[in-house]
């Protein structure tokens, strides 16, 4: 992972958006568990990664931000619209995902994206081999397909992962 | 195992096999990037028709295999078996017959035993064969289907089921990583069942 930056190594993303610091007992529970820290970093990084071709880093924001708000996770929705907007995406663009109206995008290949993301991420036993079909039509290629359906995924573990911390961290300060 | 395979619901606990909708990375033309992410995973991923597909972008199956292995595999905190069953109801929810069959199969080699597993197939709100597993089984499907609405309460509920903190953390670990798991197992391709596999 030599492609990630050297300022991300020292941010954790978990602790910034539950929020968790190193004061909580929460916080030390998670460092007994240091692979695990360090690999959801990880992961999280080689997902947005610029070296991955066929899919734009800005694609992949939209896709997570329109995740995440359909899932009512409003502290990492508000990372990656933030992220999406450090890097200069059109702010227009942005609301659009960032307030559900995904529906009224002219853009095909960006709504057939956010489409699957949602379909995964609400209903995953409805996958199919047509939902794959209408990602090949859009010209994605098999190994941006698989960086999607990781991107996606992994957003679900993520999601679940802030939830759960979070909620050990309120019971710990209301025992 | 000499006890026949659980079958309700269209779940099994019978070895399936699973076939991608894409086409997989072959082991002669993969980089040595690809190879190291497959032998992180496992020493069976080389041959893993799954592990072939995700292989396509080695740097997330690399991160990928290390959060699995560390989650599922790690001493101390959760017994293993809790954690797959964890992994199991996750999988029952989302309707993972796949992930379901592999997790309850090591529940059972772990545990030695498969009623709860019988009742998670059946029924998962009401499964559990004791207070703790039915606090497990709760907090799991409460995670996997309403996680905006995860509260304190929750984990009250499994510390007064005499669950401790790491402990806690290892079941929210294991059914996170299986709502990532489920959603490449069902939408990347499918499950192939015995009686089929040679059609």
């Amino acid at each position: 992972m030599t492609s990630t930056p050297a300022s991300s190594a020292t941010v954790d993303l978990i602790d910034t958006i539950v929020p968790l610091t190193p004061a909580q007992r929460t916080w030390e529970t998670r460092r007994q568990r240091p692979k695990v820290v360090a690999a959801t970093q990880g992961s999280c990084e080689a997902m947005f990664s610029p070296t991955v071709a066929g899919i734009s880093v800005a694609e992949r924001l939209l896709v997570a931000l329109h995740v995440c708000r359909v899932s009512k996770a409003d502290a990492l929705a508000g990372h990656y619209r933030d992220s999406l907007l450090a890097q200069g995406a059109d702010d227009h663009l942005v609301d659009a995902v960032d307030s559900s109206r995904a529906a009224s995008l002219t853009d095909l290949r960006l709504r057939t994206l956010l489409d699957f993301a949602a379909k995964l991420t609400e209903r995953p036993v409805e996958g199919d081999r047509a939902a794959v079909q209408a990602l090949v039509a859009c010209g994605l290629t098999t190994p941006a397909i698989v960086a999607l359906g990781q991107l996606v995924a992994f957003l679900s573990y993520q999601i679940r992962l802030a939830s759960g911390l979070r909620a050990m961290a309120a019971a710990e300060a209301a025992p | 195992m000499t006890s026949p395979p659980i079958r309700i619901h269209g779940f099994t606990t019978e070895v399936l096999e699973w076939r991608p909708w894409l086409d997989m990375v072959k082991l002669d033309t993969a980089t040595p990037a690809q190879l190291a992410a497959l032998d992180e995973m496992s020493a069976q991923a080389r041959s893993s028709p799954y592990f072939l597909l995700l292989a396509h972008q080695p740097d997330i199956l690399l991160q990928r295999s290390i959060a699995f292995n560390a989650i599922m595999f790690a001493p101390g905190g959760m017994p293993r078996a809790e954690r797959e069953l964890g992994a199991t109801v996750e999988s029952r929810v989302n309707g993972c017959v796949y992930c379901a069959s592999v997790h309850a199969q090591r529940f059972q080699q772990l545990a030695k035993r498969d009623d709860v597993i019988e009742q998670v197939f059946t029924e998962p709100s009401s499964a559990g064969t004791t207070p703790r597993e039915q606090a497990i089984v709760r907090f799991s499907m409460q995670l996997t289907s309403n996680p905006d609405q995860l509260a304190a309460e929750d984990i009250r509920a499994l510390q007064r089921a005499g669950l401790e903190e790491l402990e806690i953390l290892d079941l929210i670990h294991s059914v996170a990583l299986f709502a990532w798991a489920n959603r490449l197992m069902l939408n990347l391709g499918e499950p192939v069942f015995p009686a089929s596999a040679g059609a």
